[in-house]
Protein backbone atom coordinates (compact mmCIF):
# COMPACT_ATOMS: atom_id res chain seq x y z
CA UNK A 1 0.00 0.00 0.00
CA UNK A 2 1.33 3.38 -0.87
CA UNK A 3 0.82 5.70 1.83
CA UNK A 4 1.78 9.28 1.61
CA UNK A 5 4.12 8.79 5.67
CA UNK A 6 4.54 5.57 7.23
CA UNK A 7 2.37 4.72 10.06
CA UNK A 8 0.13 8.07 9.64
CA UNK A 9 -3.34 6.95 7.67
CA UNK A 10 -4.74 9.70 5.33
CA UNK A 11 -8.52 9.67 4.40
CA UNK A 12 -11.10 11.68 3.26
CA UNK A 13 -13.91 10.47 4.99
CA UNK A 14 -15.23 11.08 8.24
CA UNK A 15 -14.58 7.61 10.10
CA UNK A 16 -11.63 5.15 9.35
CA UNK A 17 -13.08 1.51 8.73
CA UNK A 18 -12.15 -0.62 11.04
CA UNK A 19 -10.68 1.64 13.38
CA UNK A 20 -12.10 4.13 16.28
CA UNK A 21 -11.29 7.49 16.44
CA UNK A 22 -10.68 7.94 20.51
CA UNK A 23 -9.11 11.35 20.58
CA UNK A 24 -9.55 15.40 18.43
CA UNK A 25 -6.73 16.62 18.34
CA UNK A 26 -8.19 19.68 16.04
CA UNK A 27 -8.07 20.92 12.25
CA UNK A 28 -4.65 20.79 10.71
CA UNK A 29 -3.03 21.94 7.19
CA UNK A 30 -0.22 22.63 4.89
CA UNK A 31 -0.20 24.79 1.62
CA UNK A 32 2.26 25.70 -0.33
CA UNK A 33 2.87 28.55 -3.33
CA UNK A 34 4.88 26.80 -5.87
CA UNK A 35 5.73 28.48 -10.16
CA UNK A 36 7.53 26.61 -13.13
CA UNK A 37 10.39 28.53 -14.68
CA UNK A 38 9.51 30.88 -17.30
CA UNK A 39 10.54 28.71 -20.11
CA UNK A 40 8.02 25.95 -19.21
CA UNK A 41 5.17 28.68 -19.13
CA UNK A 42 6.31 30.08 -22.18
CA UNK A 43 5.85 26.03 -23.89
CA UNK A 44 2.56 26.18 -21.38
CA UNK A 45 1.31 29.35 -23.65
CA UNK A 46 2.08 27.97 -26.97
CA UNK A 47 0.53 24.28 -26.38
CA UNK A 48 -2.48 26.55 -24.99
CA UNK A 49 -3.03 27.81 -28.81
CA UNK A 50 -3.54 24.38 -29.50
CA UNK A 51 -5.48 22.76 -26.77
CA UNK A 52 -4.72 19.47 -25.02
CA UNK A 53 -3.01 18.39 -21.90
CA UNK A 54 -0.50 21.28 -20.23
CA UNK A 55 2.08 18.61 -18.56
CA UNK A 56 4.03 21.38 -17.15
CA UNK A 57 0.92 22.73 -15.13
CA UNK A 58 -0.42 19.19 -14.61
CA UNK A 59 3.23 18.46 -13.03
CA UNK A 60 3.69 21.44 -11.07
CA UNK A 61 0.26 21.11 -9.25
CA UNK A 62 1.04 17.67 -8.33
CA UNK A 63 4.27 18.27 -6.70
CA UNK A 64 2.46 20.97 -4.81
CA UNK A 65 -0.07 19.07 -3.90
CA UNK A 66 2.57 16.60 -2.49
CA UNK A 67 4.35 19.02 -0.86
CA UNK A 68 1.38 20.68 1.57
CA UNK A 69 -0.12 17.30 2.13
CA UNK A 70 3.62 16.55 3.71
CA UNK A 71 3.32 19.52 5.39
CA UNK A 72 -0.17 18.89 6.62
CA UNK A 73 0.80 15.57 8.13
CA UNK A 74 3.77 16.76 9.44
CA UNK A 75 2.06 19.48 11.87
CA UNK A 76 -0.29 16.46 12.52
CA UNK A 77 2.55 14.50 13.66
CA UNK A 78 3.45 17.14 15.88
CA UNK A 79 0.16 17.23 17.48
CA UNK A 80 0.72 13.60 18.24
CA UNK A 81 -1.91 12.04 16.12
CA UNK A 82 -1.50 9.25 13.70
CA UNK A 83 -4.72 9.78 11.02
CA UNK A 84 -6.09 12.60 9.40
CA UNK A 85 -9.79 12.17 8.67
CA UNK A 86 -11.84 14.49 6.48
CA UNK A 87 -8.52 15.63 3.98
CA UNK A 88 -10.14 18.56 1.53
CA UNK A 89 -8.27 20.84 -0.62
CA UNK A 90 -8.13 24.37 -1.60
CA UNK A 91 -6.62 25.57 -5.07
CA UNK A 92 -6.34 29.38 -5.60
CA UNK A 93 -3.82 31.07 -8.31
CA UNK A 94 -2.24 33.73 -6.91
CA UNK A 95 -0.74 35.31 -10.27
CA UNK A 96 -0.62 33.51 -13.81
CA UNK A 97 1.62 30.93 -13.70
CA UNK A 98 2.01 30.36 -9.50
CA UNK A 99 -0.43 28.46 -7.90
CA UNK A 100 -1.22 28.26 -4.06
CA UNK A 101 -2.37 24.71 -2.90
CA UNK A 102 -3.76 24.10 0.34
CA UNK A 103 -4.29 20.81 2.32
CA UNK A 104 -6.56 20.08 5.31
CA UNK A 105 -8.18 18.08 7.36
CA UNK A 106 -8.77 16.93 11.13
CA UNK A 107 -6.00 14.96 13.22
CA UNK A 108 -6.80 12.54 15.42
CA UNK A 109 -6.17 9.21 18.02
CA UNK A 110 -7.28 5.92 16.41
CA UNK A 111 -7.04 2.88 17.70
CA UNK B 1 38.43 51.88 -20.09
CA UNK B 2 34.21 50.50 -20.38
CA UNK B 3 32.19 53.51 -20.26
CA UNK B 4 29.59 53.77 -17.10
CA UNK B 5 26.53 54.42 -19.52
CA UNK B 6 27.53 51.40 -21.70
CA UNK B 7 27.14 48.97 -17.90
CA UNK B 8 24.28 50.90 -17.23
CA UNK B 9 22.53 50.77 -20.64
CA UNK B 10 23.69 47.23 -21.96
CA UNK B 11 21.45 45.24 -19.96
CA UNK B 12 19.00 47.24 -20.01
CA UNK B 13 19.32 47.04 -23.95
CA UNK B 14 19.53 43.63 -24.34
CA UNK B 15 16.26 43.05 -22.50
CA UNK B 16 14.64 45.03 -24.41
CA UNK B 17 16.28 43.46 -27.92
CA UNK B 18 14.97 39.90 -26.62
CA UNK B 19 11.52 41.37 -25.78
CA UNK B 20 11.63 42.59 -29.50
CA UNK B 21 12.58 39.34 -30.74
CA UNK B 22 10.14 37.42 -28.80
CA UNK B 23 7.48 39.90 -29.89
CA UNK B 24 8.36 39.28 -33.54
CA UNK B 25 8.57 35.54 -33.06
CA UNK B 26 5.61 35.21 -31.76
CA UNK B 27 3.21 37.70 -34.32
CA UNK B 28 4.88 35.05 -36.80
CA UNK B 29 4.04 31.83 -35.08
CA UNK B 30 0.96 32.12 -33.74
CA UNK B 31 -1.14 32.48 -36.96
CA UNK B 32 0.71 29.33 -37.90
CA UNK B 33 -0.16 28.00 -34.51
CA UNK B 34 -3.74 28.98 -34.66
CA UNK B 35 -3.84 27.41 -38.49
CA UNK B 36 -2.35 24.01 -36.95
CA UNK B 37 -5.63 23.83 -34.49
CA UNK B 38 -7.65 24.65 -36.36
CA UNK B 39 -6.58 21.68 -38.72
CA UNK B 40 -6.20 19.05 -35.85
CA UNK B 41 -7.51 20.00 -32.64
CA UNK B 42 -10.66 18.75 -33.03
CA UNK B 43 -9.29 15.44 -34.74
CA UNK B 44 -6.59 15.19 -31.41
CA UNK B 45 -9.28 15.31 -28.94
CA UNK B 46 -11.30 12.87 -31.07
CA UNK B 47 -7.86 10.41 -30.59
CA UNK B 48 -7.52 11.28 -26.99
CA UNK B 49 -11.19 10.66 -26.35
CA UNK B 50 -11.34 6.97 -28.19
CA UNK B 51 -7.75 6.34 -26.21
CA UNK B 52 -9.74 7.29 -23.09
CA UNK B 53 -12.54 5.04 -23.92
CA UNK B 54 -10.70 1.88 -24.27
CA UNK B 55 -7.93 2.71 -21.24
CA UNK B 56 -11.49 2.76 -19.21
CA UNK B 57 -12.67 -0.35 -21.11
CA UNK B 58 -9.73 -2.25 -19.91
CA UNK B 59 -10.27 -1.16 -16.21
CA UNK B 60 -13.55 -2.28 -15.81
CA UNK B 61 -13.43 -5.43 -18.38
CA UNK B 62 -10.11 -6.50 -15.54
CA UNK B 63 -12.10 -5.33 -12.31
CA UNK B 64 -16.15 -6.30 -13.26
CA UNK B 65 -16.45 -3.40 -11.77
CA UNK B 66 -16.09 0.68 -11.43
CA UNK B 67 -13.55 1.20 -7.87
CA UNK B 68 -14.51 4.53 -7.97
CA UNK B 69 -17.49 5.40 -6.01
CA UNK B 70 -19.18 8.60 -4.22
CA UNK B 71 -19.94 5.99 -1.11
CA UNK B 72 -18.59 6.78 2.42
CA UNK B 73 -16.80 4.92 4.44
CA UNK B 74 -18.93 3.43 6.63
CA UNK B 75 -21.15 0.93 4.33
CA UNK B 76 -18.41 -1.74 5.07
CA UNK B 77 -16.97 -2.25 8.19
CA UNK B 78 -14.19 -4.38 7.78
CA UNK B 79 -11.52 -2.67 5.86
CA UNK B 80 -7.94 -3.87 6.30
CA UNK B 81 -6.28 -0.69 5.72
CA UNK B 82 -7.14 2.56 4.04
CA UNK B 83 -5.54 5.95 2.60
CA UNK B 84 -5.65 8.78 0.50
CA UNK B 85 -5.51 8.60 -3.31
CA UNK B 86 -5.48 12.11 -5.70
CA UNK B 87 -4.76 12.06 -9.21
CA UNK B 88 -5.06 15.28 -11.77
CA UNK B 89 -4.88 16.62 -15.16
CA UNK B 90 -4.78 20.11 -16.79
CA UNK B 91 -6.13 20.71 -19.61
CA UNK B 92 -7.16 23.21 -22.31
CA UNK B 93 -9.29 23.97 -25.54
CA UNK B 94 -7.35 25.30 -28.45
CA UNK B 95 -7.85 28.81 -29.89
CA UNK B 96 -9.74 27.45 -32.29
CA UNK B 97 -12.12 25.74 -29.78
CA UNK B 98 -12.15 29.13 -28.00
CA UNK B 99 -12.90 31.03 -31.28
CA UNK B 100 -16.40 28.29 -32.23
CA UNK B 101 -17.51 29.01 -28.51
CA UNK B 102 -17.05 32.81 -28.73
CA UNK B 103 -19.26 32.74 -31.72
CA UNK B 104 -21.67 29.79 -30.41
CA UNK B 105 -22.21 32.34 -27.20
CA UNK B 106 -23.07 35.44 -29.52
CA UNK B 107 -26.19 32.73 -30.70
CA UNK B 108 -26.92 31.16 -27.21
CA UNK B 109 -27.79 28.10 -26.07
CA UNK B 110 -25.60 24.74 -26.43
CA UNK B 111 -21.70 25.07 -26.67
CA UNK B 112 -21.11 21.53 -27.58
CA UNK B 113 -17.35 21.77 -27.97
CA UNK B 114 -16.10 23.48 -24.92
CA UNK B 115 -18.72 20.72 -23.07
CA UNK B 116 -16.81 18.24 -24.78
CA UNK B 117 -13.26 19.72 -24.00
CA UNK B 118 -13.93 19.76 -19.97
CA UNK B 119 -16.36 16.10 -20.11
CA UNK B 120 -12.93 15.08 -21.48
CA UNK B 121 -10.98 16.36 -18.83
CA UNK B 122 -12.97 15.07 -15.96
CA UNK B 123 -12.99 11.45 -17.83
CA UNK B 124 -9.53 11.43 -18.17
CA UNK B 125 -8.82 12.79 -14.20
CA UNK B 126 -11.29 10.00 -13.36
CA UNK B 127 -9.15 6.76 -15.19
CA UNK B 128 -6.31 8.56 -13.75
CA UNK B 129 -7.31 8.13 -10.38
CA UNK B 130 -8.27 4.28 -10.90
CA UNK B 131 -4.84 3.51 -12.52
CA UNK B 132 -2.97 5.35 -9.65
CA UNK B 133 -5.36 3.89 -7.36
CA UNK B 134 -4.83 0.01 -8.58
CA UNK B 135 -1.49 1.04 -9.18
CA UNK B 136 -1.32 1.81 -5.07
CA UNK B 137 -2.83 -1.54 -4.33
CA UNK B 138 -6.17 -0.13 -3.42
CA UNK B 139 -9.10 -2.32 -4.13
CA UNK B 140 -11.73 0.53 -4.65
CA UNK B 141 -12.38 4.15 -4.11
CA UNK B 142 -15.22 5.59 -1.61
CA UNK B 143 -15.90 9.00 -1.15
CA UNK B 144 -14.20 10.28 -4.69
CA UNK B 145 -14.53 13.90 -5.44
CA UNK B 146 -13.94 15.56 -8.15
CA UNK B 147 -12.69 19.10 -7.95
CA UNK B 148 -12.51 21.62 -11.17
CA UNK B 149 -10.33 24.83 -11.10
CA UNK B 150 -9.65 27.45 -13.49
CA UNK B 151 -6.04 28.41 -14.04
CA UNK B 152 -6.73 32.21 -14.98
CA UNK B 153 -9.94 33.45 -13.59
CA UNK B 154 -12.25 34.20 -16.63
CA UNK B 155 -12.63 37.69 -16.04
CA UNK B 156 -9.42 38.32 -16.80
CA UNK B 157 -8.93 39.38 -20.75
CA UNK B 158 -5.07 37.37 -21.56
CA UNK B 159 -3.60 34.08 -19.65
CA UNK B 160 -3.62 30.48 -20.34
CA UNK B 161 -7.04 29.00 -20.57
CA UNK B 162 -7.41 25.93 -18.96
CA UNK B 163 -9.57 23.85 -16.10
CA UNK B 164 -7.59 21.60 -13.78
CA UNK B 165 -9.54 18.61 -12.59
CA UNK B 166 -8.42 17.44 -9.38
CA UNK B 167 -9.68 13.71 -8.09
CA UNK B 168 -9.58 12.00 -5.13
CA UNK B 169 -10.67 10.16 -2.65
CA UNK B 170 -10.22 7.39 0.02
CA UNK B 171 -8.40 3.69 -1.58
CA UNK B 172 -9.79 1.12 0.76
CA UNK B 173 -8.36 -2.76 0.57
CA UNK B 174 -11.08 -5.27 2.47
CA UNK B 175 -9.50 -8.29 4.01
Amino acid sequence: MQHIVEGIIVVNTETIAGKVITQNLGVVGGSTVRAKHLGKDIFAGLKNVVGGELKAYTELLEESRGEALGRMVADAMARGANAVVNVRFATSAVTAGAAELFAYGTAVKIE
Amino acid sequence: MVDASVIIWGPLLLIAGLFAIFGILWAIGYPLLFLWSALFSENNLDKRILKLKQREAATLSGLKRDPLSTLRGEYRAEAAESGLVYASIVFGPSHWHLMIGWLGNLVGGRIDILHKVVATARAEAQQRLREQALADGWEEVLNVRLDTAEMTPASRQKGIRAVEVFAYGTGVRYG
